[in-house]
């Protein structure tokens, strides 16, 4: 069953959207530039625009049909919306502003109670604060959790990064996938930036001039003609999922490994530090960019991580190339056009991917 | 001199009647032009700019010809007073009614711009905000806007108060200079200050007068910074 379908279209002066989306639980990425038509699409499916013409469906429920012209009003659509700039409610309390939308569930469909969501954001201390009094990444804990307390069934969250450092995004980035895992809730993340989206999700929906040009999985969709180049831009990231292994404290380095991988892997152990236990999964991220290809592995050498694999695929744009490795599972790797044609890289060869323990980022 | 902080009885009587009139004007006044104040900072719609120039118009139009298009309009032989004088046996013209009425058809356009300015200010974002997580749009505005705009209310509040305690052109038409009914503060004061030997009587209502407006001005300002703060 489909936690949401819809095809909506909508003529804004010059600006056309016509979109299909469908996805089932967990969490889709929407990713476009600005002018994509994002911030519309959320508008139509949260019920705040009207589109001229489609349809939208929740589970089964129809939420809007033009057909038949059935639309039900924001209110009545039980869909979270976590909106950009936050907009808490600048005259309540943390707690008021939690408890908004309490006056309007039953009480036997509250899904989500308020001390356990409380606890899971960590809002404890902010309760009796006021919006203003608050931190960036604060502010957005509470929309997050005064849209969670109206019981949605499903979150849609507008660029829930863009009004946060680069620090406070790894900051919220578990709380998301905790809030994922925990309640069961589908969410629907769109943003601008490709490497914070993937760090939640690799299912994503590709949008351009208010057209969906690419659906699916990240590492898939990198493979189909066109789409490299579409979120070039946006900075691409391999982003793979690793077990603790050990923790080797004496070199400060943590060992990680991966079923699909035939070499274990190391990392900065104060990343893991703060994060996991032996035995976690967690999500590494690694720049194209940071990473060598050889065509042996090489002994004596600083950098720690290498593993073997198959360069699957080649695309070449202007005169860089970016090679699909792979490895027991797909990396994403970039070198210039010129080491190409001196190694002699073609599809199907064999290949080291190099990189150093320093290169690794976690995510959560 | 001794009789220079003695009021008389037609001074309290002309200050309580004020008093009574302003605080009937702007309560009365003041749903109508919330409403209207929110109509006109949320909605786009043809003649917008007309229905404007039509609330606005007492501010600009000499209070006397409004008092006259009043008395045209509600005297008992006007074009809507007659029927009330014949149905319902009533009169407006020449009662403390007209004088209400009055004082509520000048001090309208000066509540209806501070509520609909503060309205404005109110980003709409937060009633979205407040539709998605339920609310409707009757419940997002009582719960979000207007708490949100009450700096404007209260100033649209004391301003139609305090405009209604000065009001004279229209009421002198419309509701006469009648002492006890209709006599307030400005046209018993007009009247003392006609009469040769009435300077100490037109001293004590000009003293209360200066005093009433300017506590009515130093309270609604004082609200405004603290709710500002709270905000």
């Amino acid at each position: 069953m489909h936690a949401l379908s819809a095809h909506l279209k909508r003529k804004k002066g010059d600006f056309s959207l016509d979109i299909k989306v469908d996805f089932i639980q967990g969490i889709t990425g929407v990713f476009g530039p600005s002018g994509a038509g994002k911030t519309t699409l959320m508008h139509l499916l949260v019920g705040l625009e009207r589109p001229d013409e489609g349809y939208l469906k929740i589970e089964e429920t129809t939420l809007v049909d033009t057909s038949t012209k059935t639309f039900e009003p924001a209110r009545n659509r039980k869909i979270g919306y976590v909106f950009q700039e936050g907009r808490l409610f600048p005259h309540m309390t943390v707690r008021k502003n939690l408890l908004f939308a309490v006056k309007y569930i039953q009480k036997e469909k509250q899904v989500i109670e308020f001390t356990e969501l409380v606890n899971l954001l960590e809002l404890n201390n902010l309760l009796e604060k006021r919006p203003k009094q608050l931190s960036g990444g604060e502010k957005q804990r509470v929309a997050i959790g005064r849209a969670l307390l109206s019981s949605p069934k499903l979150l849609l969250m507008d660029e829930p990064f863009s009004s946060l450092d680069v620090k406070l995004r790894r900051q919220i980035i578990p709380y998301l996938i905790k809030i994922n895992r925990k309640f069961n809730i589908p969410m629907l993340v769109v943003s601008h930036d490709l490497p914070d989206l993937l760090s939640l999700t690799r299912e994503l929906f590709l949008l351009r001039n208010g057209r969906v040009v690419g659906h699916g999985n990240y590492l898939d969709l990198l493979e189909q003609e066109n789409m490299l180049e579409l979120m070039r831009g946006a900075g691409l990231m391999n982003v793979i999922q690793f077990k603790v292994k050990k923790h080797d404290n004496e070199n400060g380095l943590s060992i990680l490994s991966n079923k699909a991988a035939s070499e274990e892997i190391s990392i900065e152990r104060e990343m893991v530090l703060d994060c996991c236990q032996i035995g976690d999964e967690m999500n590494v991220s690694l720049r194209p960019e940071d990473i060598a290809l050889t065509l042996a592995k090489i002994p004596n050498i600083s950098i720690r991580n290498q593993l073997p694999g198959i360069l699957t695929k080649v695309i070449q744009i202007e005169n860089r190339n970016y090679c699909l490795v792979d490895v027991g599972f797909k990396l994403l790797v970039s070198i210039t056009h010129a080491s190409l044609l001196k190694m002699e890289l073609s599809e199907g060869k064999k290949v080291w991917c190099l990189f150093k323990s320093m290169a690794l980022q976690t995510n959560i | 001199m001794e009789h220079w902080f003695v009021f008389s009885e037609t001074e309290m009587s002309a200050i309580g009647l004020s008093f009574k009139i302003a605080l009937c004007c702007a309560i009365l006044i003041l749903p109508i032009a919330i409403l209207m104040g929110w109509w006109l900072a949320r909605k786009t719609f043809r003649g917008k700019s007309l229905i404007e120039g039509f609330i606005n118009l007492p501010l600009v139009l000499p209070p006397v010809a409004t008092g006259f298009i009043l008395l045209l309009l509600l005297g008992t032989k006007g074009l809507i007073g007659q029927f009330i004088y014949e149905w319902l046996g009533i009169r407006i013209a020449f009662t403390y009614y007209a004088a209400v009425i009055a004082s509520m058809i000048v001090s309208f356009p000066l509540a209806v711009r501070a509520i609909r300015l503060s309205i404005e200010m109110v980003d709409p974002g937060f009633e979205e905000a407040a539709k998605t997580l339920g609310a409707s749009t009757f419940q997002s505005f009582i719960r979000v806007t207007l708490p949100l705009a009450l700096p404007g209310i209260i100033s649209g509040f004391v301003l139609s108060f305090a405009r209604s305690l000065g009001e004279f052109g229209a009421t002198i038409i419309f509701a006469g200079n009648i002492s006890g009914e209709t006599q307030t503060i400005p046209l018993a004061l007009f009247n003392q200050i006609q009469i040769p030997g009435m300077e100490s009587s037109a001293f004590r209502l000009l003293l209360v007068a200066v005093v009433f407006s300017f506590l009515a001005m130093s309270v609604s300002e004082y609200l405004v910074k603290k709710l500002h703060k709270r905000n």
